[in-house]
């Protein structure tokens, strides 16, 4: 696959990421809660490391292709670490709800000791990593905190099965096997894992949109009695 | 005063569907919205008003939703409904 087509697949990526922040802001805009506002600024930093990722590709200069490859890395973990601490604190009650700057302080903390472990304990030791390297952690990083989503939603849907609800942890389960084929691909430089990883990425943005639709805009408008 | 925020929007919601529920029957009887949405008589009447302010309900004496009334509480509906696709809890 050539630039052309990643770069075409990274936009594809950005677009409907950035059309799910306009679904996921509304449990915020109607609850005024502001532990929700984790949902649609996970997915719009998403949006932001792909289209950060299609002009690393867009263009030639080595060093700041390298610096946009950085921001992507800290962006696209940013994301699913604010997913993580979301559904996190979507589970405790009233009283231990964490809010926004709550959300993203730890986030943020979550992301420096990462960071922090790289710099510290991967060899070379007390040296900055290289972008490979640090690749490799962060997508070990964004793999698990999706497992842990995955796992959060799957609960949620057995708790209380109903076939609606099981879309939900499949897609995040594909974000989650996404990451694991870009490791793969990072370790081994598969082809088939990086077009995969993609691929999945790509079909997991259209389950979410899925989701968006059929709650958000499917439903019909039911008979009502409007007194005027 | 956020969380008092947060409980009044539950309870307005409650109130809203209870009325929307009992919107069939020719005479809303309040008593009945006090026993479905546990609020004590007095506080049913705040809110009651509170809602007729906004536009949601006439009548505070048999309130039935008004356009924007039946407008909120299905958008409300459908983001509750989103939210537990999504698998987060309200």
């Amino acid at each position: 696959m050539n630039n052309l087509g990643l770069i075409i697949i990274e936009i594809l990526s950005a677009a409907l990421a950035l059309i799910l922040v306009r679904f996921m802001i509304k449990p915020y805009r109607m609850t005024g809660e502001n532990r929700y506002l984790g949902l649609p600024l996970g997915f719009a930093f998403l949006a932001v490391s792909y289209i950060l990722m299609g002009a690393s590709l867009s263009f030639v200069d080595p060093s700041f292709v390298e610096k946009l490859k950085w921001l992507q890395l800290f962006t696209g973990a940013y994301a699913f670490v604010f997913l993580a601490v979301t559904y996190y604190s979507s589970a405790k009650t009233h009283e231990q709800r964490e809010h926004l700057l709550m959300q993203a302080f730890l986030s943020l903390m979550f992301l420096v000791l990462l960071f922090l472990f790289i710099v510290l304990f991967a060899p070379p030791v007390l040296a900055l990593p290289s972008y490979k390297e640090a690749d490799e952690y962060f997508r070990l990083s964004n793999m698990i905190l999706s497992i842990y989503i995955t796992r959060y939603t799957l609960r949620s849907h057995a708790l209380k099965p109903e076939p609606k609800t099981i879309l939900a942890p499949l897609g995040y389960a594909l974000l989650a096997f996404s990451q694991y084929s870009f490791l793969i691909w990072s370790l081994d430089s598969s082809f088939s894992a990086f077009v995969g990883a993609h691929l999945i990425r790509v079909v997991s943005m259209l389950v979410f949109l899925l989701v968006s639709y059929r709650a958000i805009i499917a439903p019909q408008n039911v008979a009502h009695e409007i007194v005027v | 005063m956020k969380r008092l925020r947060r409980d009044r929007l539950k309870i307005y919601m409650d109130i809203l569907l209870i009325i929307r529920s009992e919107s069939r029957k020719e005479k809303i009887i309040l008593t009945r919205i006090q026993q479905k949405s546990n609020v004590p008589f007095d506080r049913l009447k705040t809110y009651l008003s509170e809602l007729k302010d906004l536009g949601f309900i006439q009548d505070e004496a048999s309130p039935k939703l008004t356009e924007k009334g039946f407008q909120y509480v299905t958008e409300f509906e459908k983001v509750l409904d989103f939210m537990k696709r999504m698998g987060l809890t309200y």
